[in-house]
């Protein structure tokens, strides 16, 4: 790996994502909703002909919807053939990290276990390292539960 | 490496799918010299690859299949049944090697000792073996692959490439036909330059054509369906102790990609249910003095922008009576409800969840997984199944699918302030909530629809995606839905607001796992649409399933029980405030039409529907209100609408009216509950359309006797066909000569002779003057005159 990563807030969380999971950064603008899902997903989003998922990773980490008001950003991946866009808070930096990756220290907050892998220091911070098909799949694990 | 280890797997895969077909050919023509070679080709390609990549099991396994293979093509061995399965199986195993190597997973540690030494066994006693199955085994046949032994020389040039390459491709060019939209409106608002227009037209051809080829790039041959078919049809034939003889056909037409990916498990499971249910055992159909050998056709196709499979085997059929019996113990058919049902009927049973015909449950069908879920995934995907049954002599199962996937019929639908499109093909019906013919009744939460007699269980598109029900000022419509699996059932929502070709898509897995949508789809105004699934819904409100026709039945009963012949009519109020009736039989449907939708033609109404034109029976085409409300009538062949003001009910109304007018477009008038209504005559109303077909059966011909003047065949008779009369010289010869015809003529005994079969005569003369008072001739050249005593005289 290059070890190039984007840092964003996402939940309310540092985090860090490879850089190579990310496509592309775009405001949202107009979301669909998609009536009868769960808050996970926030609705359908047109970015030129692809449709989007979107995604509310807070609604998956923390079990609960942003706002619409505060629906801002969204990090674009694809995600095992479909287009996904997951919410963001805001976006800080991207950039390349030397040292890497590192292991996790501390106790993490159950509500992370599942998405974090390790930590990434950058600007004087720790920053969550956060693989984005994670969120997929918790997203349809909560689903089947 | 890892891209020759790639490059390995995708060919080895491929080339085994090809060959499963081939090597069942061979086996069936064990002299065919050409499959053997080729089916050899492959084992020592592997061998020779494995080799270079180190994959010594690859390598042990194809080099005693080559072994083996070479001994035959030497003439050492006898290609019997044995050695068949055992080559077979190899490469069964080396499939799953080659799975396991791409998945990067440890290769399945099975004994492959035990597969090569099968193939050495039968060596040791091959003349037995010769003698003992003499080809009486699964002596299946695939002529289809035949031309594919050869095609590898005639084959055009081919390149592999990622399916995501592709993909990218598609989504590009559909960016860049957004893009010229977009372009070609910001054209039109700046002042019109000719030479600007000319140059983007030729951008907009280039981008259309583009778009064409790019989809074509999606297309596949059917083939790839079949290929699985030979082999599966062998070793179930084997299996079971049947012998089918399987002619594929069509293998060279085209469909989408992700269709045949689609059609896959529906056809199969097809295929599978005719070897075991439907093709008997060679001593059944011997006793049926039926040949031994069964025969399973499969044929494609195309037809229009459909893709039509049939599946056709001569077999025992579906036993319609069994399939009842296992309805009615499954409690999903009352025993009066099933005394009453057509034979078309019963045998759709068959597509009832959970039911199957098969006496006992086999390993290779009858496991609950039926004919219910092949309908749903064929309907899913837009097409049709449709079963052609003759008990005792075979079943044909057709379904026709579209040619792609992503571009299908839809309806527009509000609900909850949002809109979603729903396939066109699940709609039966349209209402409004308004409309006098729907009842909606309320009982312990359960809503209950009555359309003209017949309850269906209804639910609110919002109550079942949890949104709120936005108050709003006109009637909410209700749609009849026919779900794959289920029984129809309405579904109410805010408005049904458009009719259009949706490019569909597939959902994301997250929005698929709600289980109520099949898709999405990317309109013009850019923002996406989910496309819901009629099935989905049904299962997620949990609609009950049993058939019910006791009203319809009851008020047949009733209407027996009067004495007088009854037949249902629509009372309905004319734009003109009266109330009148009509024959029910005539109207198909019921709907609220736009009124920006009729027009004015020639002095005709027309309205445009469904993308065509259709004639307004009371000829009004200007109405006040946005919507209006209009009864579709067809004769069968003829269509028609007829605007109303409003639908009241359906009542019986006797056949033959209590006063009967002979005259206009009312057939009588009719006292239905105390309440005198005018009945429309149908045949005036179809009678009074303006259109050539429907006035031409009335007009009759024109039989012209002397039909070897040559100024009857040279000048009358175009002159006529001209007029739109249906010519014809000399009288008929094969039938009589019909009330409805006209004879020209001009011999007195001729038109006499005429007369007194019956038939209009009209006799002309050469000469300008007639030859006296009694003389009713016209002159020949008086055009006017003649077509006026044509025309006139059928009245």
């Amino acid at each position: 790996m290059d070890n190039l990563y984007l840092f964003a807030i996402l939940a309310g969380t540092r985090v860090a994502v490879e850089a190579g999971e990310v496509e592309a950064v775009v405001k949202l603008t107009d979301i669909s909703p998609v009536p009868g899902m769960g808050a996970h997903v926030a609705g359908l989003s047109a970015l030129r002909s692809r449709v989007l998922t979107i995604v509310d990773v807070a609604a998956i980490v923390h079990g609960q919807p942003t706002p619409p008001e505060r629906r801002g950003l969204a990090v674009i991946a694809d995600i095992s053939g479909h287009s996904y866009g997951l919410m963001l808070d805001s976006v800080s930096d991207i950039c390349r990290v030397p040292e890497g990756e590192v292991p996790l220290r501390g106790q993490l907050d159950p509500a992370w276990a599942a998405y974090a892998s390790a930590i990434v220091e950058h600007d004087g911070h720790p920053w969550l390292l956060v693989s984005l098909s994670s969120f997929i799949e918790g997203a349809s694990a909560a689903q089947a539960a | 490496m890892d891209e020759l280890l790639q490059e390995f797997i995708s060919e080895t895969q491929e080339t085994l799918e090809a060959l499963a077909g081939e090597v069942v050919a061979w086996e069936a023509d064990p002299s065919d010299r050409d499959r053997l070679d080729a089916i050899f080709r492959f084992f020592h390609t592997v061998k020779g690859s494995c080799g270079f990549l180190n994959l010594p099991r690859f390598e042990r396994l194809s080099h005693a299949a080559e072994d083996v293979l070479a001994e035959i093509r030497a003439g050492e061995r006898q290609p019997d049944a044995a050695t068949v399965s055992a080559v077979l199986g190899l490469m069964d195993r080396i499939g799953e090697l080659t799975e396991a190597v791409a998945m990067g997973a440890a290769l399945p540690n099975e004994n492959d000792d035990y597969l090569i030494a099968a193939l050495h066994a039968p060596a040791e006693s091959p003349a037995e073996e010769v003698a003992s199955k003499p080809a009486s085994e699964g002596a299946a046949e695939a002529p289809a692959a035949a031309p594919r032994t050869s095609a590898p020389q005639a084959a055009p040039r081919t390149i592999r490439l990622p399916l995501s390459l592709i993909d990218q491709l598609m989504n590009g060019v559909s960016d860049m036909v957004l893009a010229r939209n977009e372009l070609s409106r910001k054209l039109r608002e700046r002042c019109a330059d000719p030479e600007l227009d000319t140059v983007f037209e030729r951008l907009s051809t280039c981008v259309a054509d583009m778009r064409d080829v790019i989809s074509k790039t999606r297309m596949q041959r059917v083939d790839r369906l079949f290929a699985a078919i030979p082999r599966m049809v062998r070793d179930l034939g084997r299996e079971l102790g049947k012998r089918i003889d399987l002619t594929l056909e069509g293998g060279d037409v085209e469909m989408d990609r992700e269709m045949v990916e689609m059609v896959v498990d529906p056809l199969t499971h097809i295929v599978r249910n005719s070897i075991d249910h439907g093709i008997e055992t060679p001593e059944r159909r011997r006793a049926a003095g039926k040949p031994e050998t069964g025969r399973l056709r499969v044929e494609a196709r195309q037809s229009g922008n459909q893709i039509v499979i049939a599946i056709s085997d001569d077999g025992a059929g579906i036993d319609t009576t069994r399939l009842v019996d296992k309805a009615i113990a499954a409690g999903r058919l009352t025993p009066d409800a099933a005394a009453r049902m057509t034979e078309q009927e019963k045998l759709d049973l068959i597509f009832l969840a959970g039911l199957s015909t098969a006496q006992q449950v086999t390993a290779i069908s009858g496991r609950g997984v039926g004919m219910d879920v092949v309908r749903a995934n064929v309907e899913r995907i837009g097409g049709l199944i449709a079963l052609d049954n003759h008990p005792g002599q075979g079943l044909c199962i057709t379904l026709r699918v579209p040619l792609t996937l992503t571009i299908i019929p839809g309806l527009i639908v509000r609900a909850g302030g949002q809109h979603f499109a729903i396939p066109r093909a699940a709609v039966v019906e349209i209402l409004h909530d308004n409309n006098d013919m729907l009842q909606v009744s309320r009982v312990g939460g359960a809503q209950i629809a009555t359309i003209r007699a017949v309850r269906h269980s209804m639910i609110d598109l919002e109550d079942i995606l949890g949104m709120e029900k936005l108050p709003q000022p006109g009637p909410r419509a209700i749609m009849v839905v026919r779900s794959g699996t289920g029984m129809p059932f309405a579904l109410a929502v805010a408005a049904v607001d458009n009719h259009e070709e949706l490019v569909i898509r597939p959902a994301s897995p997250l929005v698929m796992a709600s289980g109520v949508y099949a898709g999405m789809t990317l309109p013009d105004n850019g923002r996406p649409m989910l496309l819901l699934d009629a099935a989905g819904l049904a299962n997620a409100a949990r609609l009950p399933n049993i058939v019910d026709d006791q009203v319809a039945r009851r008020q047949e009963e009733e209407a027996e029980a009067a004495g007088v012949e009854m037949v249902a009519a629509l009372r309905f109020e004319e734009l003109s405030g009266e109330r009148r009736l009509l024959k029910l039989s005539l109207i198909e449907r019921v709907e609220d039409i736009d009124a920006s939708l009729f027009g004015r033609s020639g002095g005709k109404a027309y309205v445009r529907l469904d993308g065509r034109l259709m004639p307004v029976v009371n000829g009004r085409a200007d109405f006040p209100q946005d919507k209006v409300c209009a009864l579709r009538l067809r004769d069968g062949a003829q269509e028609a609408c007829y605007p109303v003001a409003a639908v009241l009910d359906i009542v019986q109304m006797p056949l033959v009216p209590d006063m009967v007018a002979m005259h206009g477009v009312l057939s009588g008038v009719s006292v239905i509950e105390g309440e005198h209504l005018e009945v429309l005559s149908p045949f005036a109303l179809f009678a009074s359309l303006p259109q050539e077909r429907l006035d031409r059966p009335q007009q009759g011909r024109c039989v012209l006797l002397d039909s070897e003047d040559g100024w009857t065949r040279e000048i009358l008779a175009p002159l006529l066909r001209q007029a739109g009369h249906e010519v014809m010289l000399g009288l008929p010869s094969d039938a009589p000569v019909d009330a409805q015809d006209v004879i020209l003529c001009s011999g007195t005994d001729a038109a006499q002779a005429g007369e007194i079969m019956g038939c209009r005569v009209v006799q002309l003369r050469a000469s300008p003057r007639a030859a006296g008072p009694q003389d009713g001739s016209i002159y020949r050249y008086d055009q006017d005159a003649l077509m006026a005593a044509i025309g006139g005289r059928q009245g």
